[in-house]
């Protein structure tokens, strides 16, 4: 009796491994990361110049990347694995920059999403945070800048003046639903930071 | 009794009721026979009629003979008595088929077919009267007793009724040792002795839930409104029911309804102003005397934000909708059960807890409150959760003549698990985590009472599938698995005297994983992956590959335990619990980013499986009007898997702190102490307090999120002359934890045109707090034909801001202020 009681149920478990471990053996397919912002270019061009220059910020981490960070190393806060992007500038210019920001995880399909970020204008903005090492540098919204409901520039087009010669840190930032829209410095703005990038200018005679 | 006269008497005049009788042509002659013993002895003479049929009546409880119960054979309406030993017999029958009725004055009638073809001789088992078995039947709805040796706790029907309205983790924390880890206001998980999630075992209707408990922010996926108890082992106690569980067991269950005609029910609705929220409850039972029952169970619940004294917590209203139904029939004998349940629940998480990155962290941590407060909502947005659970089961179980009862469930369980984040474009109305969980389990167990011993054994299987939806456009934080699980248990507990019980018992799981996930290159490299798992890859795409591994963990629990009465007021357990537990999916291979702590987990694929011992004494100590329990416990760790952070991972987004998993020897250690002291027939003072303390065996640092010392103390006071009025005073008091790890790091960021440097202190517990309570319960009232009963309950009176160490986003905002419930109770 009691062993009919409790092979009945085994023998029927069989048949349920059975069942499963068949349809288990699908792959399980590659997600694919959407969300992410894998690489920012500025694109710099000399007002009155048909030259540009494009300055890319990646995102560690894919195949094309160098892939040895130094994780212990907390001194190390730049973005791109180490390397220190130098904007060159000159003295007395003016700059149009041109912020592209892209999602490479798929090379067979690259996203581009400014367009998004474009589009979603009110939930977003641009800060770049000047250090006070650059003296008489200046960013400003640029005249074909996109604009919010309430009219507020998101910084994605900038104009930049230069006058002497100085050198020093940016970092540029692009915030997400933040809470006000205009500040002096990261904190004032409120959000979450989708990314951060870093890079100093050096502006010559 | 009346009916079997009449029977008699029919039978004395005509031998009528014989229509169905394949002898009738030759036995319906027969009526000269008229007193009760030539009937017995009647005569065929057919050819084929000269068979003997025999048998014994005994009491199916006990197994002792029935005397003077009449069998009758119906179709040929022949009677006799049974004798002192049960024994009865009849002669000269025919063969085919007969119908027999078996009647005994404090018996059920018993009745069976028999197909004669030679002579038998039958043993027959006689039900008592519903009435006269009261007494069993009370016994078998008297919950059973979880565990002769370890002590239970359970929740009275106040305590549980007051926490109707606020999760089953804040219910049970009501015992002492037991604290709730939490995730903002909304989203608590019970937490035993420091231990919680997949080491915290939730049964329920027999039946451990499987709803991603892994996660520190997954609060369980249960309604404990649709259970009549609550009770609670603080230890792997239970090993019937789970074997991996060294933190405790809580068990939720369901008491048999009467076997009797009624229709019966409770409905609770609480009003809440913290929240402004509502929350409807509503159970029915229809029982039958045939012992055929139906219940139907649904819970409601509305709230919007949670507000703490200073500001709104924006974000953190709840929708919950919950159903369950169990149709049955319960017999003395056999019972069966199915049982259909639904879990939903829309939770909001505080909405200035979704940080970009490191800094955006130390923003909120500087910030005296949260960064996001909009004005008062019940809409929930994201980033939330919302959490679907459905179970269908099926039991039976039966009682045999020699006191063993077999048990037999199949229950099927599916979870849904979605979480939402803050995102961008469309993706917004996409969940970044989309995990489905199907688990089968199929569990048989026997049991055997006698008067002073018992045996349990079982076998059980389980079958649990786990998808993750690639559609969220995010990487998997756990990948899709298949785990098998075959075990068995055994317990045994001896009961040699009154004052003596000794309890062992062990299970044995043999667990199979077979896991596909996606590692990213990088990480694949910097690992170094690829030297021990590089043979299972099988596929490589978008710079990731994907790996397959079938992990088995045999896993050994063994328990044993005593309970004395050393003096005649002291009684005394002792349990030593030892635990194996195979390391759960998520410590081994999960992998994503966690907004509320900015922080980035990885799993360790090489984990191994966990064990522990533990340790608990009980002291129970009962001195007229005053009673205490003292319960110091002490638990040893072997490949003890915690989380901690290992270093700092940068990217474009900035900086994320990276956590990983590890195995550690640990030790934790502590008390819980409870007592009630009557102080006079008005007053009464009830306490519990727990200490606790845990750390890495080898450096001696302290295990993170280990509860600082609390003690819950309430006045009680009643008038015996009014019974249906009663109130209480409540303290909490919490401490600060001193005793924590230092996860601390350094970051860098540009503020004010300045480069600043600065620590991020996410180890430094809050300060200690005190909140006051008040509770007054007015009841039970006639109403119409009902009984009501109404409670006001006061929680953080004073409106105190306080914060909360165990709560995980505890640098965002202060913990809920003042709230008052309202609370109507009606017994139907």
């Amino acid at each position: 009796m009691i062993k009919n009681i409790y092979l009945k149920p085994i023998f029927t478990l069989f048949l349920f491994i059975l069942i499963y471990a068949c349809s288990k053996d699908e792959d399980p397919e590659p997600a694919h990361e959407e969300e992410v912002i894998t690489l920012v270019t500025l694109e710099v061009t000399k007002v009155g110049s048909s030259e540009t220059v494009k300055y890319d910020f990646e995102v560690e981490g894919h195949d094309h990347a160098h892939d040895d960070d130094d994780h212990d190393d907390d001194d190390d806060h730049d973005d791109h694995d180490g390397e220190h992007t130098e904007i060159e500038l000159e003295a007395n210019s003016s700059y149009n920059v041109s912020m592209l920001i892209y999602n490479d995880t798929d090379p067979n399909n690259i996203e581009n999403v400014t367009l998004e970020i474009i589009e979603e204008a009110d939930e977003h903005q641009v800060f770049y945070a000047i250090t006070d090492e650059v003296s008489g540098f200046s960013i400003a919204s640029a005249s074909n800048d996109t604009k919010d409901s309430d009219g507020n520039p998101l910084f994605i087009k900038t104009t930049w003046t230069t006058t002497g010669e100085t050198s020093g840190d940016v970092v540029g930032y692009l915030i997400h639903e933040p809470t006000s829209k205009t500040g002096s410095t990261r904190n004032d703005f409120g959000g979450a930071t989708d990314f951060e990038i870093e890079f100093e200018v050096h502006v010559e005679e | 009794m009346l009916k079997n006269e009449i029977f008699k008497f029919f039978a004395k005049l005509f031998n009528l009721n014989t229509k169905n009788s394949k002898c009738k042509s030759c036995c319906n002659k027969q009526k000269t026979a008229v007193g009760i013993s030539v009937l017995a002895a009647s005569f065929c003479y057919c050819q084929e009629c000269d068979l003997e049929f025999e048998g014994q009546i005994l009491d199916l409880h006990d197994n002792s003979p029935i005397s003077q119960a009449t069998i009758q054979v119906i179709d040929s309406d022949q009677k006799i008595y049974s004798d002192d030993e049960g024994f009865f017999k009849f002669k000269n029958q025919c063969s085919g088929k007969i119908n027999i009725k078996i009647s005994h004055l404090k018996c059920e009638d018993l009745f069976q077919e028999l197909n004669l073809k030679k002579s038998v001789f039958k043993k027959f088992f006689l039900e008592h009267h519903i009435e006269s078995l009261n007494e069993v039947i009370v016994e078998d709805n008297k919950i059973r007793e979880l565990s002769s040796s370890a002590k239970t706790y359970s929740l009275s029907g106040l305590q549980k009724d007051i926490y109707s309205g606020r999760g089953l983790a804040n219910a049970l924390e009501q015992i002492s040792g037991v604290n709730i880890l939490t995730t903002g206001n909304g989203i608590s998980k019970p937490m035993i002795h420091g231990m919680f999630g997949s080491r915290v075992g939730i049964i329920y209707d027999g039946i451990q839930i499987e709803n991603q408990q892994w996660g520190q922010d997954h609060a369980p996926n249960i309604d404990q409104n649709a259970f009549d108890e609550i009770r609670l082992v603080k230890g792997a106690g239970i090993l019937k029911y789970s074997g991996d569980t060294p933190g405790g067991i809580v068990v939720l269950e369901n008491r048999l309804p009467a076997i009797n005609d009624s229709l019966y029910g409770k409905s609770i609705l609480n009003g809440y102003t913290n929240g402004r929220g509502l929350n409807f409850i509503s159970s029915w039972i229809k029982s039958y005397s045939n012992g055929n029952y139906f219940k139907a169970q649904g819970t409601i619940k509305r709230r919007g934000d949670f507000s703490s004294p200073n500001y709104l917590l924006s974000n953190t209203g709840t929708n919950e909708n919950n159903i369950s139904f169990s149709v049955g029939k319960n017999k003395i004998l056999s019972q069966w059960k199915t049982n259909f349940s639904y879990f939903s629940q829309e939770i909001g998480i505080l909405r200035s807890s979704h940080v970009g990155n490191v800094n955006d962290l130390v923003f909120a941590i500087e910030s005296d409150k949260p960064t996001i407060i909009n004005p008062f909502d019940y809409q929930v947005n994201s980033p939330k959760q919302i959490n679907k659970h459905h179970t269908a089961s099926i039991q039976y179980s039966k009682r045999n003549s020699s006191n063993g009862k077999l048990n037999a469930k199949y229950s099927w369980q599916r979870n849904n698990r979605r979480e939402y984040d803050v995102r961008r474009g469309d993706l917004k109305y996409k969940p970044a985590l989309d995990l489905t969980l199907n688990t089968h389990d199929l569990i048989s167990s026997y049991k055997w009472v006698k008067s002073n011993w018992s045996l349990d054994s079982g076998v059980f299987f389980q079958i649990q599938d786990n998808y993750s939806n690639p559609d969220t456009g995010t990487r998997r934080l756990i990948p899709d698995y298949l785990k098998t699980e075959l075990g068995s248990y055994f317990t045994a507990s001896l009961v040699p005297s009154n004052n003596f019980r000794l309890e062992f018992g062990f299970r044995f799981g043999h667990q199979n994983n077979h896991i596909k996930k996606y590692y990213k290159n990088k990480r694949w490299k910097e690992e170094n992956y690829e030297e021990e798992l590089g043979a299972y890859v099988i596929n490589e795409v978008l710079s990731q590959k994907l790996v397959e591994q079938r992990l088995i963990f045999n896993n050994l629990s063994i328990n044993t335990g005593v309970k004395l009465s050393i003096l005649e007021k002291l009684k005394l357990n002792l349990n030593l619990f030892h635990t194996e537990r195979a390391p759960d999916i998520a410590e081994m291979f999960s992998d994503g980013l966690h907004h509320s702590l900015a922080t980035i987990e990885y799993g360790n694929p090489f984990l191994k499986s966990e064990s522990t011992q533990k340790f608990v004494i009980d002291f129970e100590k009962n001195v007229g009007n005053f009673k205490y329990n003292f319960s110091p416990h002490y638990v040893v760790g072997q490949n003890y898997i915690i989380i901690e952070p290992t270093g700092i991972e940068y990217s474009i987004r900035g900086a994320f702190p990276v956590w990983e998993f590890r195995a550690i020897r640990s030790l934790i250690r502590g008390f819980d102490f409870d007592f009630s002291l009557k102080l006079n027939k008005n007053f009464t003072v009830t306490s519990s307090s727990s200490w606790i303390e845990g750390f890495e065996r080898k450096s001696k640092t302290p295990i993170i999120n280990m509860p600082p010392f609390k003690s819950t103390n309430y006045i009680h006071f009643s008038i015996p002359k009014f019974k249906s009025f009663s109130m209480a005073v409540s303290t909490k008091i919490t401490m600060m934890q001193n005793q924590f790890p230092n996860h601390n790091f350094e970051t860098s960021f540009v503020e004010y045109g300045k480069r600043v440097d600065k620590i991020v202190d996410i180890s430094t517990p809050p300060n200690g707090y005190h909140l006051l309570g008040m509770e007054f319960h007015w009841g039970a009232y006639p109403f119409f034909s009902d009984k009501i009963s109404i409670s006001l309950i006061f929680d953080n009176l004073l409106d105190t801001s306080y914060r909360n160490y165990l709560n995980r986003l505890r640098f965002y905002a202060d913990e809920m202020g003042r709230n008052v419930m309202l609370q109507i109770k009606i017994h139907h």
